[in-house]
C-alpha cells in the first residue's frame, strides 16, 4: 500500500475515517517497531497509542513536506523521547563512547588477525534462513545499545534514507553512519560466531 | 594502501550504494583484489543486510478497531 499516494494523503487530510483506519492497519507495526527500539514493550505500546491520538489530531495539517511515514515516525520518536524523559532517561547519539564491535578482530597494523568465516549462504539450509539464528539475532537486537538499534531499525529494517534519519534524530550524517556500522558489525559478529559454533 | 580495518569501515557505504570518490574506489578495488578476507566481509555483510526482514505484517481488522476505539474514546 502506497501511503504517500496524493489521493490517499488528500483523503487523510479531509478527515476520511476509512483512510485513517487503513493508515493505522498498515503503519502500526512499523511505528511499534520504532518505539520498541527505544522503550520496553509495554511502554512502546503506550507511546504508539498516544502517537496515534496526536496523529489523528494533526493529520489535517500534514503539509507533505516529508514522506508521510517519516512524519509519523517523527511523532512516535517524540512520544518515546517524552516517555524516556519522564523516566529520567535519554538516548545519547554521540557514538564516541563505544568501541567498534569488530576491533578485536584486527591486528595492531589494521589488518585482519581473525578473518571472517565462510558463511553458508546457498541452499535450503542456508545460514541466514535458519530459525535458531533468527532467535539469536532477535536477542542480539534486544541487547544492542538503543542508539544503534534505532538507527538499524530505521535504515535497514524500514529502509528510510539517511537524510530523513539525520533530520528525525537531529544528528549528523557521520554519527548515523558510525552507529549503523556498529549495529551491523554486531550482527556480523553474531552470524560469524554462529557459523563457527552453531550457537548464539 | 588501505588497511583491512579501513575497508571494513567503508564497506557500509558500498552496501548502501553511497558514492565514493574515484580515489576511494581505486583504493578499495586494489585492496579487494589482494584481500580475500575483505572480499568475503563485503559479500557477507551485503547478504546479511539484504536478508533482514523489511515489511512488518499489517494489523488484522480486530486489532485495528481496538486502536481506533482508543483514539475515539472520550477525553482524546
Amino acid at each position: 500500500m502506497d501511503i504517500d499516494a496524493p489521493k490517499f494523503v488528500a483523503r487523510l487530510q479531509r478527515g476520511d475515517n476509512t483512510a485513517f483506519a487503513q493508515l493505522v492497519q498498515h503503519q502500526h507495526n512499523y511505528l511499534l517497531a520504532t518505539a520498541r527500539s527505544m522503550l520496553s514493550h509495554a511502554d512502546a505500546e503506550e507511546a504508539v497509542q498516544d502517537a496515534w491520538i496526536a496523529i489523528h489530531r494533526a493529520i489535517g495539517k500534514f503539509e507533505g513536506r516529508s514522506q508521510l511515514r517519516t512524519w509519523l515516525t517523527r511523532i512516535v520518536i517524540n512520544q518515546a523521547r517524552m516517555m524516556l524523559r519522564k523516566q529520567g532517561r535519554e538516548i545519547q547519539f554521540d557514538p564516541t563512547s563505544e568501541e567498534d564491535p569488530l576491533a578485536h578482530r584486527f591486528r595492531e597494523g589494521g589488518h585482519w588477525q581473525d578473518g571472517p568465516r565462510q558463511w553458508d549462504l546457498g541452499g535450503p539450509d542456508a545460514l541466514l534462513t535458519r530459525d535458531e539464528l533468527r532467535h539469536c539475532m532477535a536477542r542480539c537486537l534486544e541487547r544492542m545499545p538503543e542508539n544503534q538499534r534505532l538507527v538499524l531499525e530505521l535504515r535497514d529494517l524500514q529502509g528510510m534514507d539517511f537524510d530523513a534519519i539525520c533530520n528525525m534524530l537531529d544528528i549528523s550524517a557521520s554519527n548515523v553512519r558510525v552507529l549503523l556500522h556498529r549495529a551491523r558489525a554486531r550482527l556480523f559478529e553474531l552470524v560469524d560466531h554462529f557459523q563457527e559454533t552453531g550457537e548464539c | 594502501m588501505l588497511k583491512c580495518k579501513e575497508v571494513v569501515e567503508k564497506a557500509d557505504a558500498l552496501v548502501d550504494g553511497m558514492p565514493l570518490s574515484w580515489r576511494e574506489r581505486l583504493a578499495m578495488r586494489l585492496h579487494l583484489i589482494m584481500c580475500h578476507h575483505c572480499r568475503r566481509y563485503i559479500r557477507q555483510l551485503n547478504a546479511l543486510v539484504t536478508s533482514l526482514p523489511h515489511e512488518p505484517q499489517p494489523l488484522d481488522d480486530e486489532q485495528t478497531k481496538r486502536i481506533l476505539k482508543k483514539i475515539d474514546s472520550p477525553g482524546n
